[in-house]
């Protein structure tokens, strides 16, 4: 198979990750693009824990993430991409052109960030960002679990 | 349908708590349909009524997968207006009105749980000041002031709940032939066990736990043609 | 540190454990489960010194979100490392990288596991002429995990702090992962065609031909069109037509 799911999401490794779309997707390994997480022990050992045993978790820097790339894509079983916020997503598909789309899935509200959906929360800077994405070839959508509707970049940014 | 007073207050009370428990407090599954369902029976002095629509809305119920911040329809209040409903009109009838009432106030009891969700976003986001300042007054009194908006919610959505059930009966019942009133019935038994499946298939995955759901389909089918 | 063991740390913890019950109750998008995690953890930081207790209560009160009954495990081991003398950032970082995990180990335990599992069981039981026993058993049963997964967690968190990811690693945590899935799978499984046979029974030979029919064409729609049909909208649909069949076939 291949990744079947790319998504931004602040939480990482969740309950809709892992029950809503990892169940129905029977997926078998996550990557978890993220410059810190990558470098921490303590967080990859959090995070492993919220997935089953048989689910493999793939920690991974933007670089690392890029030489890699392919290996995931070929791999037989059905794998889903995290990344936890536009930066990164954008700083992916800068270096992987292999990246044809992005779920936002959850960005949550911080300062400077206006509520765009119930579940996605974004700056001025980090819409544009994703109109840019998108304005680049990359389908960018928004959707929390696979029975919601997928929200086009154009209603939420 | 006409009920006592102190029965209409009770299951106005009752459907409170069980709105309440979904979210707030305390979650101890007083919500499921099961339990609602069974409980407003016995208010009712009907607990067959009562098992028969929490099933059916229990089954409805594993078409949601509270993960997040999903939306989803309340079935609690929904089950404890079903049963009124179904109560004040024997069988199947009962069973299919019950339903269809029941399906309604569900899709109120969703639609005001995100209204009070941007109600208490707005009311976070306008004290975050005092949130920030670090006093635990300002805290406690935002958070008691969701719990009782919540009460408040459930208590509204039960009383329309209670309303639809006092009308289905002069408006939908009287004219339903006899056959009308087993289709009702069939066409919600029958999206109710398809939203279970559905749901449940969605819980079990592709993985091995299909095999498991494969052997539990085959038991229960054993055991229900045994059983005839 | 002392001072936040012994009987004020137990009563402290008691308080905390109280207020988790309640921890959804101002639940919104902005912060979802955040107002009510501070107001839990409050009680953990009253030893906290003056300058500290302030912020203390603040941070507790920021975005967060998790599975409710082990949202304590991150009060607990909030409030420790707070007790413990970690950097405001540290504890942010914590509680962020608890949220998701703590959320989807909830959801498998818990929302996919042991709530499906027994509401199936008690569906079948039922069926089977239980009746409302079924229904009490299931209240009680549910309820001893429920209460012992938010007690566990408060606890582990408290104990643990920032070293909370060795609480989670506990045997019983991975059995349980391990057992109810397939459990859950297997109980509903089997509760599908009991209680099919108990809904219909009043049901004549033509109906439950009916009843066959459309559960299968709605089972269809709901799997190849989820994303746009729910239970809800698809059960209220076809009820309208029904009803509106109801009428007009005499």
């Amino acid at each position: 198979m291949t990744l079947a799911l790319y998504r931004i999401d602040d939480r990482l490794i969740h309950g809709q990750v892992v029950v809503g779309w990892g169940q129905p997707l029977n997926c078998s390994f996550i990557v978890l693009v993220d410059d810190e997480v990558s470098s921490s022990d303590w967080e990859q050992d959090l995070y492993r824990m919220g997935v089953s045993p048989q689910i493999e978790v793939i920690f991974a820097s933007v670089e690392q993430a890029a030489a890699q790339f392919s290996d995931w894509e070929a791999d037989a079983r059905v794998g889903i991409l995290l990344v936890g916020d536009v930066e990164t997503a954008v700083a992916l598909a800068a270096r992987v052109p292999q990246v044809k789309r992005f779920n936002v899935g959850g960005v949550h509200h911080r300062a400077g960030r206006t509520e765009r959906l119930r579940f996605v929360y974004l700056t001025d800077e980090e819409a544009s960002k994703l109109r840019e994405l998108a304005a680049r070839g990359v389908e960018v959508t928004a959707q929390d679990v696979p029975t919601a509707r997928a929200v086009p970049i154009g209603e939420f940014t | 349908m006409i009920l006592p007073v102190e029965v209409l207050l009770a299951l106005v009370v009752w459907g409170t708590f069980v709105g309440v428990d979904l979210v707030s407090l305390p979650q101890m599954m007083i919500a499921r349909p099961l339990v609602a369902g069974t409980v407003a029976g016995a208010i009712l002095g009907d607990i067959p009524t009562g098992l028969k629509l929490g099933i059916v809305f229990e089954l409805l119920q594993y078409d949601i997968l509270p993960v997040g911040a999903v939306r989803y329809p309340e079935y609690g209040p929904a089950t404890v207006a079903a049963v009124a409903t179904a109560h004040a009109s024997a069988g199947v009838l009962g069973l299919g009105l019950g339903a269809l009432v029941g399906l309604v106030t569900g899709l109120t009891g969703g639609l005001t749980i995100n209204l009070l969700r941007r109600i208490n976003s707005r009311i976070v986001h306008a004290a975050a000041a005092q949130l920030e300042s670090g006093d635990p007054g300002a805290l406690v009194r935002v958070h008691v002031g969701g719990l009782l908006r919540d009460a408040v919610r459930a208590a509204l959505v039960t009383m329309v709940g209670l309303v639809l059930a006092w009308l289905a009966r002069p408006l939908l019942a009287n004219a339903l032939t006899v056959r009308g009133a087993v289709i009702l019935a069939v066409a919600a038994v029958a999206t109710a066990l398809a939203a279970g499946a559905a749901g449940t298939l969605r819980l079990v995955g592709r993985g091995p736990n299909l095999a498991w759901f494969a052997a539990g389909l085959g038991g229960g089918l054993v055991a229900t043609l045994w059983l005839r | 540190m002392a001072a936040v063991n012994g009987a004020r740390g137990k009563g402290a913890l008691a308080r905390a454990l109280l207020r988790l019950f309640a921890v959804q109750g101002s639940y919104n998008y902005e912060r979802m489960l955040g107002v009510g995690v501070g107001v839990a953890e409050e009680p953990l930081l009253r030893d906290l010194d003056a300058t500290r207790y302030g912020p203390a209560v603040a941070r507790g009160g920021h975005f967060f979100n998790a599975h409710p009954y082990l949202a304590g495990l991150a009060i607990g081991a909030a409030a420790r490392a707070e007790h413990d003398g970690a950097s405001p950032d540290q504890i942010e970082r914590l509680r962020e990288a608890l949220c998701g995990p703590l959320g989807s180990l909830g959801d498998r335990l818990v929302w996919a596991g042991w709530l499906p599992f027994l509401s199936g069981l008690t569906m079948a039981a039922i069926a089977l002429g239980a009746g409302w026993i079924a229904v009490a058993a299931f209240l009680c049963v549910y309820n001893i995990g429920h209460v012992a997964l938010r007690w566990w967690a408060l606890k582990a968190g408290w104990t643990h702090g920032t070293r909370v990811s060795v609480a989670l690693h506990h045997p019983m945590l991975q059995k349980a992962g391990a057992v109810l899935g397939p459990a859950m799978a297997f109980a509903v499984g089997a509760a599908l065609p009991l209680t099919a046979a108990f809904l219909s029974g009043p049901f004549d030979a033509w109906a439950r031909i009916a009843l066959a029919i459309v559960a299968a064409l709605s089972f269809i729609l709901l799997r190849l069109r989820g994303d746009r049909v729910n239970g809800l909208r698809l059960s209220l649909a076809v009820a309208a037509l029904a009803l509106v069949a109801g009428v007009l076939w005499p």
